[in-house]
């Protein structure tokens, strides 16, 4: 115990990042041609390293036994004669590993200069973006007394229906009602062959349809929009949405197409 | 337009942004092409750097500018903030970056396989600090992850974008990644 300790306090054990880190160190320190590397010395400093990492306690991680196994079998290659000599070149068992080796090199070269680079860095100061918000200029809203009273109108009629519904009929509640998509596609599109185009709210209106059909009814129009056979505008915010027939297509055949709505 | 006015608009532009501005959004705005906005632009920086008089600067970040305050006032301007403790990159977290920086985008495999070392801990160290993200998946059994690097990369390692990355003898830095993956 105290000799490991005191060992600890002399012996400088460097911090290595991986097994290519410690292997770099020895070949900086017997000043070694990479290309070259004396494997016999290698191996052995690098065992010995390994050794002291243990007698220390440190725990040895997995890659740098798996180093460890790789240098002593380039080792034991180069000791062996190989038995194919004459089929064709032999290739140097080291230079799998120098090849890595130079590749490591490189890298931790730039790791330099991004560690003074870091630093200059630090220098600047940014402001980070803030939210900035551009108000959108309203446009002046043109309402009549007429158009206020026919909202007003219908809002009252609406909340009496609502109420009328609750208070009436409580078992409508419970009722799912089942509004498909496709029942919808077809309402609009027997709308559409009948004229060329409708008001959103003639055919879906909260006066005659319920809510779920409502929705439905507007998913509908996004569907036929997006499979290009209607067109849908609106000329502002809430106002009126128009739904046209396209010249361009054929509405009956729109059978296919609305199978693979359903099914998207 | 002239030139006084561009400078003026980007000037602007930058200010308001507040983060990095890529140069095609600058394009866009202002209706110009590419090279008058970078004449414009280095013109502005070779005008900030030599006027004692001005704080601020444009840097450019990875092919976009974003305005920043003069390295040279670092010494007064660090004194307007409560001193943090600065945590620096590992040395793990730095091979990694660099690593990521030229073969982006790279799977944690292939930088372990650069490293020799399980590099789990210094990628999430990196996303964390946000500067590398996830880049998709790469098209190979068991879908791994990309990362690459981003604009704040550029903006903390000072690099204008990636031709700004140094070139070390890069030609056998790519040639020789790929002997490797072969064996």
């Amino acid at each position: 115990m105290e000799s490991a300790l005191s060992k600890a306090c002399t012996i400088k054990i460097q911090n290595f990042e991986g097994p290519f880190d410690l292997l770099f160190h020895l070949i900086e320190k017997n000043k070694i041609n990479i290309y070259d590397i004396p494997i016999n010395e290698i191996t052995d400093q690098y065992m010995d390293y390994l050794f002291k990492m243990q007698e220390l306690d440190m725990e040895v991680a997995s890659e740098f036994l798996v180093m460890a196994a790789t240098l002593l079998h380039i080792k034991s290659r180069l000791l062996l004669p190989n038995p194919r000599q004459d089929e064709k070149e032999e290739i140097d068992p080291r230079e799998e590993l120098v090849l890595k080796l130079v590749e490591y090199k490189r890298y931790k070269r730039f790791t330099e200069i991004l560690k003074q680079r870091e630093q200059e860095g630090d220098k600047y100061f940014y402001k980070g973006p803030e939210d900035i918000d551009i108000k959108h200029v309203d446009e002046p809203i043109e309402l009549s007394y007429d158009e206020i009273k026919r909202v007003y109108l219908e809002l009252l009629e609406r909340n009496e229906k609502k109420m009328n519904k609750n208070t009436g009929k409580m078992t409508q509640i419970i009722q799912t009602e089942k509004v498909s998509l496709r029942s919808k596609i077809k309402e609009v599109i027997n709308t559409l062959l009948k004229r060329s185009f409708f008001r959103f709210s003639e055919l879906f209106s909260p006066k005659t349809k319920s809510r779920l059909e409502i929705v439905t009814g507007f998913l509908a129009i996004l569907e036929l929009t997006k499979l290009k056979k209607i067109t849908i505008t609106q000329q502002k915010q809430f106002s009126e949405i128009m739904v046209y027939k396209r010249d361009d297509t054929n509405l009956e055949d729109t059978d296919k197409n609305k199978i693979a709505a359903e099914n998207s | 337009m002239d030139l006084k006015k561009l400078e003026g608009i980007i000037e602007g532009i930058l200010f308001a942004a507040g983060d990095r501005v890529s140069m095609e959004r600058i394009c866009s705005i202002i209706g110009i092409d590419k090279k008058t906005v970078k004449l414009v632009i280095n013109n502005m920086i070779v005008n900030y750097n030599n006027n004692p008089s001005r704080g601020i600067s444009i840097r450019e970040i990875n092919n976009g500018y974003q305005m920043c305050s003069k390295p040279e006032y670092y010494d007064y301007l660090k004194l307007l903030f409560e001193p943090k403790q600065k945590t620096g990159l590992s040395q793990a977290a730095l091979e990694t970056l660099a690593i990521i920086a030229y073969n982006r985008p790279i799977t944690k495999a292939k930088i372990e396989n650069i490293r020799g070392v399980n590099s789990d801990s210094a990628v999430a160290r990196l996303l964390e600090r946000n500067l590398i993200k996830e880049a998709g998946k790469l098209d190979a059994p068991g879908k791994p992850i990309l990362y690459e690097t981003t604009d704040e990369f550029f903006r903390s390692f000072g690099f204008k974008g990636d031709s700004d990355l140094p070139i070390f003898e890069l030609n056998e830095m790519q040639e020789q990644p790929d002997n490797n993956s072969e064996e």
